[in-house]
C-alpha cells in the first residue's frame, strides 16, 4: 500500500494487464471527470470510479473495467485489486441483476431477519451467498445498514426496504421488472 | 420510527416537522445559514473556536472528544492546505441518527462544515458517507448545489473573501473506515487501514495536511452553538458535556426511533420504559447495549431503579459508555450468548486485518462461538474466551479490537447462565431434567 | 539523528541514548531482547504484528516499541508477566491459523515464527478449531507461495514498494481473509526475490531451490556476487560439493546490501554445477581439427611451447594477454604479471565494455559507496540504467528518494523507470549525454548543450541550481553512454561543486562484478585495448591468451579476427564463441569454487570465498596462469594460495596498499580501496575537446520514447544465466501457466520455443 501519491506519468504494470480496456459513453466519462475534479490526487477517486465501472460493466469489476481504472487513475493494476478486495460493496465476481442484501446484525436479527431471509431464500430457491441460475437475483447477508430502528430490512441495489414483513417482501419482489 | 425531542426544545431536529425540510427553501424559513452569515460578518476564526470550546460540545462519533479543543490543535501557521472531513460512515450497529440528519436536514450539516472550515482556514471539505447510504449522497449533492446556487458554497461565500468547497465522497462497505485515520486512507484511495498516531490528523491528516474529522451530528450542532451562543448551548447539558444529543433506539421497544435529549437526561429507565414506549408485547426488559454495539452490555437490574444519567459520565457510572448513542434494547426472549455471537461475527467481518490480535482473535472467537452454537461447547470455553478477549483488549492497533472484546467480556460477566447453558449442554440438560423431576 | 544524549530507564537500568533513537533498537542494543516480525530497519513502520509491546510509565496501554522514539526520562519495562503474556498471546494468535507441519515446510530450520514458538516453549495448543486453508501455488517461475503460512508482517510488500519501487505484490482481501498477492495471481515483476528473502515464514519460497535441501544440511559460505558491479554480499549454500542456493539472509551474511539481492545474484547461480561446464583441458593440435581432451600437463606444456615459438618468431609483443572484468583481482593480477614479467608484452587488455582509465586518471574525489548513496541529498544520474544493470544501486537510489527525501536528477536518452522517482528528468537525444557533462563543466555552454540535447536551457539551469543548493552529499553516477573524454571531465566535478557543506561523490556504473578491480590492476592500461588487439590479430598480434571470452560487441564488428590468430588459448567455464576458435581451452573454476576478491563500483574490495571444490578438472584462473608461467620457467611464488597473490598485489597496486585477507574478513565492515585522487585541472581548458565533440552532434536526431520494460537486461539469458531455465521463461515474457498449482517450468518442456537463447 504505497503511501506515496500517484505520479502523473504512467507506471509500468507489474502484473498482467487485461488486453481489452473498457470504453464508456461521453456521459459516463463526464461523470468520471466530475469525480476526478474533486481531489488533488487522482487515486482518491478510486471508490467512486469503481462504483461507476461496476454499474456500467454488469455489476462487477471485469478485467476490461479494471484495466480502465488502472489507466484512468494512473495506478498499478494490483493497486486496483488491493483496494477492490478490501471493500465489501465492490464486486470482483459477477452478481445477480438484483442484489438483495439482508441485514443480519443484532437489531435486525432480533426483529425478524431470520424469517425474512428464510422467506426470500425459499422464494428464490437459493441460499445466502448464491445467485439464481437465471442470474436475476443474488442474496447476501450483510452487516448493519443503519436501519436498526426500522428493522428488519434489506437493500436491493441501493434501495432501502424497511419494516419488512413476508407479505411486504412478496410485494417488493413481485414489483421488480 | 419516532423522531422526537424529549426534555428539551428540538435543536438538531427542529426542522424535521415540516415537509421537505431537506430543501433550502424550507430550511431557510428556519434560519439555515444565518449562523454562517453571523460568523462571516462578525467573528474571527479564533472567536468561532472559542465559542465552540465554551459550548462544551463533544464529539458525537464515539470518542466524545471536546470539539473545540480538537479544532485548536490545527496549526494556524501551517502553509499546507487544511481539510475538514465529515465522518458520515455511520456503521456502528444500532446507530442511525446521522442518516436522518442528512436525509431531513442536509443544510444544517453543510452550514456546520462551512463554519468549521472558516474557523480552521480550510478551502476544501469532504463528506465521507458509507457506500450503502447512496441515496443520502444524492440528497447531499442536491443540497450542495442548491447552496452553491444561493451563494453559500463556492467562491466568496456571501460576498466575503471566504471561499470553500463541499464535496461528497463515498465509502464502499467497511466499518473500519469510520475510524478517522482509516477514513483518511480510504479517502486517499487506499485500503481502509487505520494509521499510526501520532501524527494526529490535526497535524498530518488527509494528504499529510492538517485535517479535522468530525461526526455528522457534531458538525450539525455547530450552527446551533453559534446561533444560541456557547454558554447557552452548554447550559442545556452538563458541565462536561454541553447541549443535546441524538440517541438511536432499536430492538424490542414499542417506539424505536431517533430521540434528541439534553445531555445529562435522567433517567435511562424512564427513557426506555416511557419515552420509547416500553418493551414490546409487555415483555420484560433483559438488557440494553446503549452506545452502539461497541460498549458494555447493561443488564436490566443495572438500569431499573438505578436512575442512570444519560451523558458521558453518567453511563460510565452506570457501567457502560455513550459511544455513538445507539440503544439496542433486548427483551427477556433474547439469549445473550446468541446476541454476543451475532456481534463478534460483525467484528470479525469488519476487522481490517492489519494487526495480529484483532485479525486472528476475532476469527478464532467466531470459530469458538460457532462450535458452541453447534452444541459442542465445553465448560472451559468461557475461560478461554475471556482470556482471548484480554489478549486482544489494549493490544490491538486501533480501538476496533477493544470494541470487539468489551461486549463479550461484559456479556459473560453479566449473563453467565446464558453461557453456561451452552458451554455445558449436558450438565444443563441434566439440571433441567432434575428440576422437572421434583 | 542529533548527537544529543538523553536518559532512558529500561528495566530499572539508566542509559544515555541518542535523542530520537527508536526504542526497540535501543532496547536491543542494551541487550534486552524484544521480539518482532513487522519491524524491519529502514522500511516504513507498520506496528501490526504487536510482538514488540512494552510498558512505558504514564501511558495507560502497552506500547509498540517499534514506533516509539525515546524521550528524556522515559521509563520502560520490557520484562514482566504482563508483557510476557502479551507476547505469548501474539505468537499464539499467529500460530492459530498457521499450519504446524514445519517438517514439510521449506523454511523449517530458518523460520522466525518457528524460532519464536520454540523460544516461548510449552505453548499448549488451545486452538482446536479448523484452520483457514488455501492451496500452495506459484506466483512466478521464481516465487512459490503457501498463503496459509502468512503472518501478514508485510515485509514483502514493503520491500517490493520501498526497495524495488515496483509495488508488484500487495495485500488483498480483508481481516482474516487478507492475502498477499497480485491482480490475477501472477507476478510480473523484476523477480528479485527479495520478498522471499525477508519473509520470516514459509509463505514466499524460492521455487528454484524448493524441496531440494534443508537449511541445516547446507554449508554456508559468505562470498560476493559475480554478476554486476554492485558486488552484493551473499551466503552460498552448498551440500556435498553442489551449490544449492545463494541468499542474503541476515542470519548468514550482513554485507552492504543487507538482505537485498537481485534475480541474477539470487537465482543465477545454477550455472556453477551445470552439466555443460568444461570438464577437462582440450587441445586443437592442428587448425581446423577437433578440440581433444588432454591432461593439464599436456595442455600447459603445449601452450608454453607454442607461446615460446611465436615469441621467438615474431617477438614478445606479438603475444597478447587479455584479462576479464568478471574474474578476481588475483586472477587479473596473475595475468598482468604474466604479460609484463613472463612474456614482456605491452599488448595486454581486459574485455570490458568501456575503460575506466580516463575516469580514474582524473578522479577529483572519493567514490560513493552504496551507503553514501542511501544517505545522499542529491543524486545526479547521467546515462545508465541501474535498475537493470546495477540493481543494488537502483535500490539505494529509490530508498534515498523514498525514505531519505533525496532529490534525484536523471539525464538519459531513454525514459527509464527510475524517472518515476526523479525530481527532474532531462530527456536528451540519443548519444547527447556528453553535452550534460559539458554544461556542468562550463556554464557558458548551457545554450549549446541544451540545443544538442534537445531540451530547454532552463532545465540545465535548474539542474545546476539543485546541485548548488544541496547541503550534504551529492552523488554523481554515469553509465557507458559517456565518451571517455566526458568521463574524464566528470571525474573532476568534485572540484567544481564541493563546498564546506557539500561533498560531491562519484559512482561509476560499469557492467561487471570486477570492472573496477580489473582497472586497478592495470590491465586496461596496455598498449592496445581488447578491440584493437583483435584488429591487430594475424598482423602485429599472433598469439592471444585470454581468461574469459570476448564480449559479443567486440566480436560482432570483427568477423573472423579470432581465426586469424596463430594461437589462441582461453580459460573458460563454458564453450563460447571465443573457445570455438581456441587452440587450447582450459577449464576455469567459477567464483563459487575459488578464493579471491572483487572490487565493486563503490571501491569496496570484498572477499570471494570457495564454497565448493572446483568442478571436474577446473582450476582457479590465477592458478592456471601461475602454472603456465611455471611451464615457462617463471615461478610466481604464489605457493598455491590466493592470499599470497593478494599480498603481492597489495604491494604493487597503491590503492590496495597494506590490505590483507584478514582485514577483509568481516563483511559487516567493508573496506574501500584508496584510489589516488588526481590534482585539480582547468576544467574550461579540459572541456575544450569535449565541446568540439558536442558541436558535432546532430540536432535532428529523434528522441527515444517509451519506458524500457522490466527485465529487458536482467532477464537476458547470457552465457551464465542462460543455464537457468527460469530466465528463459522470463525472457519469453513470463507466460502465465494454465495452472499455478504446478511448477511453471513444465511449460518449457512442452514448448521448446520458450527457450530464448541470447
Ligand atoms: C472502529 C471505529 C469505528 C468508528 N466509526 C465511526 C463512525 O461510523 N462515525 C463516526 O462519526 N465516528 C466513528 N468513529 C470515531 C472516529 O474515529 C472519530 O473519533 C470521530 O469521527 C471524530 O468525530 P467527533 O469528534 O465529531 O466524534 C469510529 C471509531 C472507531 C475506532
Ligand atoms: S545487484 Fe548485482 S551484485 Fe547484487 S545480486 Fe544483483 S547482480 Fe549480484
Ligand atoms: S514490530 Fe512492533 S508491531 Fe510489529
Amino acid at each position: 500500500m504505497s503511501q506515496q501519491f500517484t505520479p502523473n506519468n504512467p507506471l509500468p504494470q507489474e502484473a498482467k494487464v487485461p488486453e481489452e480496456m473498457a470504453v464508456f459513453s461521453p456521459e459516463v466519462e463526464a461523470e468520471i471527470d466530475g469525480h476526478l475534479a474533486k481531489y488533488p490526487v487522482r487515486r482518491s477517486a478510486i471508490l467512486p470510479l469503481m462504483f461507476i465501472v461496476q454499474r456500467e460493466r454488469g455489476g462487477y469489476l471485469d478485467p476490461p473495467g479494471v484495466a480502465y481504472l488502472a489507466d484512468r487513475l494512473g495506478v498499478r493494476i494490483t493497486d486496483i485489486w488491493e483496494v477492490a478486495t478490501f471493500y465489501s460493496m465492490i464486486n470482483t465476481e459477477p452478481v445477480g441483476r438484483y442484489h438483495i442484501q439482508i441485514c443480519k446484525t443484532l437489531s435486525c436479527k432480533i426483529m425478524g431477519e431470520p424469517e425474512i431471509t428464510g422467506h426470500v431464500c425459499g422464494r428464490l430457491g437459493i441460499s445466502p451467498g448464491e445467485t439464481t441460475p437465471d442470474g436475476r437475483f443474488t442474496v447476501s447477508l450483510v452487516e448493519c445498514l443503519g436501519s436498526c430502528g426500522t428493522a428488519p430490512m434489506f437493500q436491493i441495489g441501493f434501495d432501502y426496504h424497511e419494516n419488512l414483513t413476508t407479505a411486504k417482501v412478496d410485494e417488493i419482489l413481485d414489483a421488480l421488472p | 420510527m419516532r423522531i422526537e425531542a424529549i426534555g428539551c426544545e428540538p435543536l438538531l431536529l427542529a426542522r424535521f416537522k415540516s415537509e421537505n425540510s431537506h430543501t433550502l427553501e424550507v430550511a431557510r424559513t428556519y434560519g439555515a445559514y444565518d449562523a454562517l452569515k453571523k460568523v462571516l460578518d462578525s467573528m474571527t476564526p479564533e472567536q468561532v473556536i472559542e465559542e465552540v470550546k465554551k459550548s462544551a460540545l463533544r464529539g458525537r462519533g464515539g470518542a466524545g472528544f471536546p470539539t473545540g479543543t480538537k479544532w485548536s490543535f490545527v496549526p494556524k501557521d501551517s502553509p499546507k492546505e487544511k481539510y475538514v472531513v465529515c465522518n458520515a460512515d455511520e456503521s456502528e450497529p444500532g446507530t442511525f441518527k446521522d442518516r436522518y440528519l442528512m436525509e431531513r436536514d442536509p443544510h444544517m450539516l453543510i452550514e456546520g462544515m462551512l463554519i468549521a472550515a472558516y474557523a480552521l482556514g480550510s478551502k476544501v471539505t469532504y463528506i465521507y458517507t458509507r457506500g450503502e447510504y447512496r441515496y443520502l449522497i444524492d440528497i447531499m449533492d442536491r443540497a450542495i448545489e442548491e447552496a452553491r446556487a444561493a451563494g453559500f458554497v463556492g467562491k466568496n461565500i456571501l460576498g466575503s473573501d471566504f471561499s470553500c468547497e463541499v464535496y461528497t465522497h463515498t465509502g464502499a462497505g467497511a466499518y473500519i473506515c469510520g475510524e478517522e485515520t482509516a477514513l483518511l486512507n480510504s479517502l486517499e484511495g487506499l485500503r481502509g487501514h487505520p494509521r499510526m498516531k501520532p501524527p494526529f490528523p490535526a497535524v498530518a491528516g488527509l494528504y499529510q495536511s492538517p485535517t479535522v474529522v468530525n461526526n455528522v451530528e457534531t458538525l450539525s450542532a455547530v450552527p446551533v452553538v453559534i446561533t444560541m451562543g456557547g454558554e447557552a448551548y452548554k447550559a442545556l447539558g452538563t458541565e462536561k458535556s454541553g447541549g443535546t444529543k441524538l440517541w438511536s433506539v432499536s430492538g424490542h421497544v414499542n417506539l424505536p426511533g431517533v430521540y434528541e435529549l439534553p445531555m445529562g437526561y435522567d433517567d435511562m429507565e424512564k427513557f426506555i420504559m416511557e419515552d420509547c414506549g416500553g418493551i414490546r408485547g409487555g415483555k420484560k426488559l433483559k438488557a440494553v447495549i446503549p452506545g452502539g454495539s461497541s460498549v458494555y452490555i447493561m443488564p436490566a437490574e443495572d438500569i431499573i431503579g438505578k436512575d442512570v444519567r444519560l451523558d458521558y459520565e453518567g453511563l460510565v457510572v452506570g457501567g457502560s459508555m455513550v459511544g455513538s448513542g445507539g440503544f439496542i434494547v433486548l427483551d427477556e426472549t433474547v439469549d445473550v450468548f446468541e446476541s454476543t455471537k451475532n456481534l463478534i461475527e460483525f467484528y470479525k467481518h469488519e476487522s481490517c486485518g492489519w494487526c495480529t490480535p484483532c485479525r486472528e482473535g476475532t476469527d478464532w472467537l467466531v470459530k469458538i462461538f460457532k462450535r458452541i452454537a453447534k452444541g459442542e461447547g465445553r465448560p472451559e470455553d468461557a475461560q478461554l474466551i475471556l482470556d482471548l478477549c484480554d489478549n486482544i483488549e489494549g493490544k490491538s492497533f486501533c480501538p476496533l479490537g477493544d470494541a470487539a472484546a468489551w461486549p463479550i467480556q461484559s456479556a459473560i460477566k453479566k449473563f453467565p447462565e446464558d453461557f453456561k447453558r451452552h458451554l455445558a449442554p449436558l450438565a444443563a440438560q441434566a439440571e433441567e431434567a432434575s428440576v422437572a423431576a421434583d | 539523528m542529533s548527537a544529543e544524549l538523553i536518559k532512558v530507564t529500561i528495566n530499572g537500568q539508566d542509559f544515555q541514548v541518542a535523542k530520537g533513537a527508536r526504542l526497540i533498537d535501543v532496547c536491543r542494543e542494551k541487550g534486552f531482547s524484544i521480539p518482532s516480525f513487522c519491524y524491519y530497519a529502514d522500511l516504513a513502520l507498520q506496528a501490526s504484528c504487536r510482538m514488540c509491546l512494552v510498558r512505558i510509565e504514564k501511558i495507560p496501554k502497552l506500547q509498540t516499541s517499534c514506533t516509539i522514539t525515546c524521550t528524556d526520562g522515559m521509563i520502560v519495562t520490557t520484562e514482566s508477566d504482563e508483557i510476557e503474556k502479551a507476547q505469548r498471546a501474539m505468537v499464539e494468535f499467529l500460530l492459530a491459523n498457521h499450519p504446524l507441519d514445519c517438517p514439510v515446510c521449506d523454511r523449517g530450520g530458518e523460520c522466525e515464527l518457528q524460532e519464536m514458538a520454540f523460544d516461548w516453549g510449552n505453548l499448549e495448543e488451545r486452538f482446536t478449531e479448523a484452520k483457514n486453508a488455501a492451496p500452495e501455488k506459484y506466483l512466478s517461475p521464481i516465487v512459490a507461495n503457501d498463503p496459509q503460512r502468512c503472518i501478514l508482517c508485510k515485509r514483502c510488500t514493503r520491500v517490493c514498494d520501498e526497495w524495488m519501487g515496483e509495488d508488484a505484490i500487495e495485500a488483498g482481501g480483508r481481516g482474516a481473509h487478507t492475502v498477499i498477492g497480485t491482480y490475477g495471481g501472477w507476478l510480473n515483476c523484476s523477480q528479485c526475490g527479495n520478498c522471499i528473502e525477508v519473509c520470516p515464514t514459509g509463505t514466499l519460497l524460492d521455487a528454484t531451490y524448493r524441496h531440494q535441501a534443508r537449511p541445516w544440511e547446507l554449508e554456508q559460505t559468505v562470498s560476493t556476487c559475480s554478476f554486476c558491479s554492485d558486488g552484493c554480499e551473499m551466503s552460498l549454500g552448498s551440500r556435498a560439493g553442489v551449490l544449492m542456493r545463494s541468499v542474503a539472509r541476515d542470519r548468514y551474511v550482513n554485507g552492504h546490501n543487507g538482505e537485498f539481492l537481485c534475480i541474477k545474484g539470487r537465482f543465477g547461480h545454477p550455472f556453477v554445477n551445470h552439466e555443460e561446464r568444461l570438464r577437462t583441458p582440450m587441445i586443437r593440435y592442428r587448425k581446423g581439427g577437433k578440440l581433444i581432451p588432454a591432461t593439464w600437463d599436456e595442455a600447459l606444456a603445449f601452450t608454453a611451447k607454442r607461446l615460446e615459438e611465436i615469441a621467438n618468431e615474431h617477438g614478445a609483443s606479438s603475444i597478447a594477454v587479455v584479462g576479464s572484468p568478471r574474474i578476481t583481482n588475483e586472477a587479473n593480477y596473475a595475468l598482468y604479471k604474466f604479460a609484463t614479467e613472463v612474456v614482456g608484452t605491452e599488448n595486454y587488455a581486459a574485455t570490458d565494455a568501456f575503460s575506466l582509465v580516463p575516469f580514474f586518471d582524473n578522479l577529483g574525489g572519493a567514490l560513493a559507496t552504496h551507503k553514501d548513496i542511501r544517505h545522499a541529498r542529491t543524486i545526479l544520474l547521467i546515462g545508465g540504467e541501474p535498475e537493470e544493470l546495477q540493481p543494488l544501486t537502483g535500490r539505494q537510489i529509490r530508498q534515498a528518494v523514498r525514505n531519505g527525501g533525496a532529490k534525484l536528477i536523471i539525464v538519459n536518452s531513454r525514459e527509464i523507470r527510475l524517472r518515476e522517482r526523479a525530481a527532474q528528468f532531462v530527456h536528451v537525444r540519443p548519444g547527447a549525454e556528453d553535452a550534460a557533462v559539458l554544461a556542468l563543466a562550463d556554464p557558458a555552454q548551457h545554450a549549446l548543450a541544451a540545443r544538442k540535447m534537445g531540451v530547454e536551457a532552463a532545465e540545465l539551469e535548474t539542474l545546476r541550481q539543485t546541485l548548488n543548493e544541496t547541503e550534504g552529499d551529492v552523488v554523481v553516477m554515469f553509465g557507458g553512454e559517456l565518451s571517455q573524454a566526458a568521463q574524464a571531465i566528470l571525474a573532476q566535478l568534485p572540484y567544481a561543486f564541493s563546498t564546506e557543506a557539500r561533498r560531491v561523490l562519484l559512482h561509476p556504473l560499469p557492467l561487471y562484478n570486477n570492472s573496477v578491480g580489473c582497472h586497478d590492476i592495470g590491465l586496461m592500461r596496455g598498449g592496445r585495448n581488447a578491440g584493437q588487439i583483435l584488429d591487430a590479430a594475424g598482423a602485429q598480434v599472433r598469439a592471444l591468451y585470454a581468461a574469459g571470452s570476448f564480449l559479443p560487441e567486440h566480436l560482432s564488428s570483427r568477423g573472423d579476427a579470432l581465426s586469424k590468430l596463430d594461437f589462441l588459448v582461453v580459460q573458460e567455464l563454458f564453450e563460447t564463441e571465443t573457445t570455438r576458435h581456441a587452440d587450447v581451452v582450459l577449464p576455469a573454476a567459477s567464483f563459487a569454487e575459488t578464493d579471491g576478491t572483487f572490487t565493486n563500483n563503490g571501491g569496496l574490495v570484498q572477499r570471494v570465498r570457495q564454497s565448493i571444490p572446483p568442478v571436474h578438472q577446473s582450476r582457479p584462473d590465477w592458478m592456471i596462469t601461475a602454472q603456465l608461467a611455471r611451464a615457462l620457467e617463471a615461478d610466481f611464488g604464489f605457493q598455491m594460495s590466493a592470499s599470497n597473490v593478494f599480498r603481492e598485489l597489495a604491494a604493487k597496486v597503491s590503492a590496495y596498499e597494506g590490505l590483507r585477507y584478514p582485514l577483509l574478513k568481516d563483511e559487516t565492515k567493508p573496506v574501500q580501496v584508496k584510489h589516488p585522487v588526481a590534482e585539480r585541472k582547468d576544467l574550461l581548458k579540459e572541456a575544450e575537446g569535449l565541446r568540439l565533440g558536442v558541436e558535432g552532434m546532430s540536432e535532428e536526431a529523434e528522441k527515444w520514447t517509451g519506458t524500457p520494460p522490466v527485465g529487458h537486461e536482467l532477464f537476458k539469458p547470457g552465457t551464465l544465466t542462460g543455464k537457468v531455465p527460469q530466465f528463459h521463461l522470463l525472457a519469453a515474457g513470463n507466460p502465465e501457466p494454465p495452472s499455478v498449482l504446478i511448477s511453471p517450468l513444465y511449460q518449457i518442456t512442452i514448448d521448446a520455443s520458450l527457450r530464448q537463447e541470447a
